[in-house]
């Protein structure tokens, strides 16, 4: 039997841990979801429609579907392509707003609207202009206007064709997402040391010397951040090809096509789907930490 | 030298070409955003020009497209239901979060590291992977196609962000305040509720806004857990719903006018609170 003394550090304890009590909601409505997704997203991806489970007849049916196939490289090229062209579209931006100017302040509000934009309403904006029966692109593109030169002849169906559906899908998702990036590589290049300026400055540094040399190495954390977090964004899109590339999907259309369609016929496979667009996204961050490693080592080397 | 002018543009050939570059990205972020007005108060004539080009500002400007929607009862039903539902997950998540975020910021919890990545990997977890195992879960607790099921899943994606924003808001009060009051004898919840709450409230008020637009304009869910041809619709849904083959681009542009209008002019008021959330642990 313990004696007195040795229980009283037990009691101290559950005295500090007591007033933590109203962390439990929370950690409980979290935690039973992420047990619910987790497992019926387990079950349901090796599970059948007739109740075999454990099987993996669900994950040989999609990987036999073309259409998975497809969506699984439309996809890769969606996060490979969108990722850089959000990150210097952020930089430029960022480097646009980083010096004080008259009305600064309103500028840099005006660059984050598109935040402020529902997805579903840019993606519903970009559907109209790029109509191809009288949209606002082709009459543009077609020369029709003064101010802009004559490029193509008749008009295109932009979302009737795979890589120009996607592309304008693209375009919508890095219109919307790109102040995200924007703010955070500003944040990276706030933080740098302003001695750091005046040294390269006094060395005779001019302005892109200053930007290859001083800028880039020392936001190379928040350009890793924007990757990061833009790339797992990329994997998980959904509304802007939901809408804009119709029956082009991405993994995330192509779950919603399996479950919506065919009265819930193919729920089996859209679950193996989303468990295959969650493995995506894990290996890809871990990909990613591996070579952001590799980088870091190659700098500390040079240093 | 000052800070912010160790990497401006000083040449007059350089300081034109910074000029152009802002004045052609302020430009390229306003056009779509001139453009969906544009199309919102367009006539017909303006949408259908038979091969002329479309007008860049309508030829006869008209708000005929808002007062059809303003009295079409359908689209009235569909702005309550968002609102309910909005409403609702905003009660929710500050009833869940606030006092979480008030432990997490306040006290000096085990584990506290991973909790915080346990509560932001919610959010890293793809809306599109997680809708069916919660759609197949709330058919067989029959909350498919009701507010209450929407409500639970909107609560599921703002509980990390009223956390967080939460946390900041309660952070920055000084612990001086809390001492002297414990000194005076107050408990936790005289502490909490007389003293901090009070304090945190612009910070609260903030996340409370910032969850209230996250489930008016979501759609995934909504599309995933309300029935389409049910009674419960809501606006995003109901936007959808016109998006067909060949649809009225004007009623497309007002709809989505009325579904983003709130959003833009909240998401000013919550700039503040809206950047740090969504950039929090970005940069090292």
């Amino acid at each position: 039997m313990k004696s007195g003394q040795e229980q009283f550090p037990s009691a101290a304890r559950l005295k500090s841990i007591l007033p933590l009590w109203p962390l439990l909601p929370a950690a409980f409505y979290l935690i039973t979801f992420l047990f619910v997704v987790l497992s019926y997203l387990l079950y349901l991806s090796f599970s059948t429609a007739s109740g075999a489970f454990p099987t993996l007849a669900t994950a040989g049916n999609v990987f036999a579907m073309n259409e998975f196939r497809q969506a699984f490289v439309s996809t890769l090229l969606f996060v490979i392509v969108g990722t850089p062209l959000e990150l210097v579209a952020g930089l430029a931006l960022a480097m646009l707003i980083y010096k004080p100017f008259f009305l600064r302040s309103i500028v840099r509000t005006l660059f984050i609207i598109p935040l402020a934009v529902p997805g579903l309403v840019t993606a519903t904006l970009l559907f109209i202009i790029f109509d191809s029966n009288g949209g606002f692109m082709n009459h543009i593109l077609m020369g029709k206007y003064w101010f802009f030169p004559h490029v193509i002849r008749h008009a295109v169906d932009w979302r009737g064709a795979q890589w120009s559906a996607l592309s304008v899908a693209m375009i919508g998702k890095i219109w919307r997402d790109v102040p995200i990036s924007m703010l955070i590589l500003l944040g990276g290049i706030n933080a740098i040391d302003p001695e750091l300026f005046d040294a390269a400055k006094t060395m005779g540094a001019g302005l892109r010397q200053r930007f290859r040399y001083v800028i880039l190495p020392l936001i190379i954390p928040a350009i890793s951040s924007v990757l990061l977090l833009r790339s797992i964004e990329m994997w998980k899109e959904f509304i802007f090809p939901y809408i804009l590339a119709g029956r082009y999907h991405l993994l995330g259309t192509l779950i919603e096509f399996l479950y919506m369609e065919w009265g819930g016929k193919y729920e089996h496979e859209a679950a193996f789907v989303a468990l295959v667009l969650v493995g995506c996204i894990v290996v890809s961050v871990a990909v990613f930490m591996f070579l952001v490693d590799i980088v870091r080592r190659m700098v500390s080397d040079v240093r | 030298m000052g800070k912010l002018d160790r990497f401006t543009p000083t040449s007059p050939l350089k300081r034109l070409v910074w000029t152009i570059g802002i004045v052609a990205t302020a430009f390229m972020v306003m056009a779509p955003v001139y453009l969906l007005v544009k199309y919102s108060i367009s006539d017909m004539e303006s949408i259908n020009t038979g091969g002329l080009p479309v007008p860049l500002w309508p030829y006869h400007p008209t708000f005929a497209v808002f007062s059809y929607l303003f009295t079409d009862p359908e689209f009235w039903q569909v702005v309550l239901n968002s609102l309910w539902i909005a409403i609702g997950t905003v009660l929710l998540s500050s009833l869940l979060g606030v006092p979480a975020a008030y432990v997490l910021a306040r006290y000096k919890v085990p584990f506290r590291r991973a909790i915080l990545i346990g509560i932001i990997s919610v959010r890293l977890f793809p809306d599109i992977s997680s809708v069916i195992p919660i759609s197949v879960f709330f058919i067989s607790l029959n909350l498919y196609s009701s507010f209450s099921g929407v409500i639970l899943a909107h609560t599921l994606l703002a509980l990390p962000y009223v956390i967080f924003i939460g946390m900041s808001a309660f952070e920055g009060i000084p612990r001086d305040i809390e001492e002297q009051a414990m000194t005076m004898g107050a408990n936790q919840f005289q502490i909490f509720f007389r003293i901090l709450l009070p304090i945190a409230i612009p910070g609260l008020a903030a996340a409370a806004i910032y969850t209230f637009l996250l489930s008016w304009d979501e759609f995934i869910f909504a599309h995933f857990l309300l029935d389409p041809g049910g009674k419960i619709q809501t606006l995003t849904l109901y936007l959808r719903s016109r998006i067909t083959f060949q649809p009225p681009q004007n009623l497309l542009a007002a709809i989505s006018v009325c579904l983003s209008l709130p959003v833009i002019i909240f998401s000013f008021a919550v700039q503040k609170y809206m950047i740090s959330g969504m950039t929090a642990g970005s940069v090292k």
